[in-house]
């Protein structure tokens, strides 16, 4: 089970190389971390995964953004929209994430997403960045929406992924502060185990229920 | 007022954080307010009144925050939700919670401040911008480039750089480490840093 924070932003995105995030990320109890960007690699103790950050296309285009980097490798996310395009995006094969659910609106992803979810191991993406950033409202309203898909989550069992969508070392956390921050939407620490691992989850191919012998 | 006897004062705990980018200029109360803010903004004021949190002491880059004991829990969770203070941006590490301010002082004591050189440090220009290590005390640039920049080296640490952009019109820091100025700058680069 692998530690890891599910989107990161280095240089030019962001303000620290990808080595000093890696640096940083192990110093903060990290594995691995997904970089946007960048090629993968493993530098000190941290796996660097490659990331694949897709958002404002449409659903044609993602076909064939996913198409074309199917084999690289990469960690492929998409921003959630509408709820038939991430019905659609949840659908596809090569897709792992689906990101950027808290701001979405609020039929965005309803049961038969989820469902679809489940089936097909697309992971649901938790950013703590309004959590840790906005204040008042925007906070709120992540919170709710991060309760609301943890409550399909209990019931469907799709992944979950944890990330800080961090552009500078000051806005990563480390492993206890995002259990904490996780505690204010209703996840103990065995949830943020599971869902610090999930991306692990989602690249590794599933096992089948009936294995035949002979 | 007379003090309380120590049986009847109310039981406090202190947590001690380290304040990054290292070498931000803070100040105790501004400091505070910025905790105070992220915590009623988290917890409300009922809640917030409960922790009663207090900057005890500002010192070597680290903070320690005095709350009432049993809440260190709600304190860390809003500590990691401190982002800037008074617009300088910064992040506050929990290293530990204790019951007395003096044995959080001896923890970062103990630790020792990595050997490191800051340009506010008052030395001759001529001798920071030397290259090589000499017997655990970093000789530092005074310059490098990145990505075809040329940048001025305000921190180092081990691995560790930080870099602020030459020029008035983008002053936010950069971190990075000695291998990205090596790998990508070697020509610009004497030695090591």
């Amino acid at each position: 089970m692998k530690i890891t924070d599910a989107a990161v932003y280095p240089y030019p995105l962001g303000d620290a190389s990808v080595r000093r995030l890696a640096l940083e990320a192990a110093a903060l109890g990290f594995d691995s971390i997904v970089a946007a960007d960048t090629p993968s690699g493993t530098y000190g103790q941290v796996e660097v995964r490659s990331g694949l950050m897709i958002r404002d296309v449409p659903v044609k285009d993602v076909i064939s953004i996913v198409k074309r980097s199917k084999d690289s490798g990469k960690v492929i996310s998409v921003n959630a929209a509408n709820n038939s395009f991430n019905r659609a995006v949840i659908g596809l094969k090569g897709v792992h994430i689906l990101r950027g659910i808290q701001s979405a609106d609020k039929l965005a992803f309803d049961h038969v997403a989820a469902k679809m979810a489940a089936d097909n191991r697309v992971a649901v993406d938790i950013d703590l960045c309004p959590i840790i950033m906005g204040r008042s409202v925007a906070r709120q309203r992540a919170i709710h929406r991060y309760m609301d898909i943890l409550v399909l989550e209990q019931r469907f069992e799709f992944p979950i992924t944890l990330s800080t969508h961090a552009h500078s070392l000051l806005e990563m956390r480390n492993v206890r502060d995002i259990a904490g921050l996780c505690s204010l939407i209703g996840m103990d620490v065995p949830d943020v185990e599971r869902a610090l691992a999930g991306i692990g989850t989602v690249l590794t191919p599933p096992k089948q229920a009936v294995t035949v012998i002979a | 007022m007379s003090t309380r006897p120590p049986t009847l004062r109310e039981k406090r705990r202190y947590i001690l954080a380290r304040i990054e980018p290292y070498g931000t200029p803070l100040e105790q109360k501004e400091l505070y307010y910025a905790i105070s803010d992220a915590a009623t903004s988290l917890w409300g004021d009922a809640t917030t009144g409960i922790i009663t949190p207090a900057v005890v002491a500002l010192e070597h880059g680290h903070v320690i925050i005095r709350c009432r004991r049993g809440t260190e829990r709600e304190l860390a969770i809003a500590l990691s939700t401190v982002t800037a203070c008074r617009d300088v941006r910064i992040c506050l590490r929990i290293i530990a919670a204790s019951g007395t301010i003096e044995s959080l002082r001896s923890r970062f004591r103990q630790k020792k401040i990595p050997q490191a050189k800051t340009h506010s440090e008052s030395e001759p220009e001529s001798e920071k911008t030397a290259t090589g290590t000499d017997e655990g005390v970093e000789r530092v640039l005074s310059e490098c480039t990145f990505a075809k920049k040329t940048f001025q080296i305000v921190h180092c640490n081990g691995q560790k750089v930080d870099v602020i952009e030459k020029g008035f019109k983008n002053t936010n820091r950069l971190f990075l480490t000695k291998d990205d100025l090596e790998n990508l700058n070697a020509t610009t680069i004497s030695d090591r840093i």
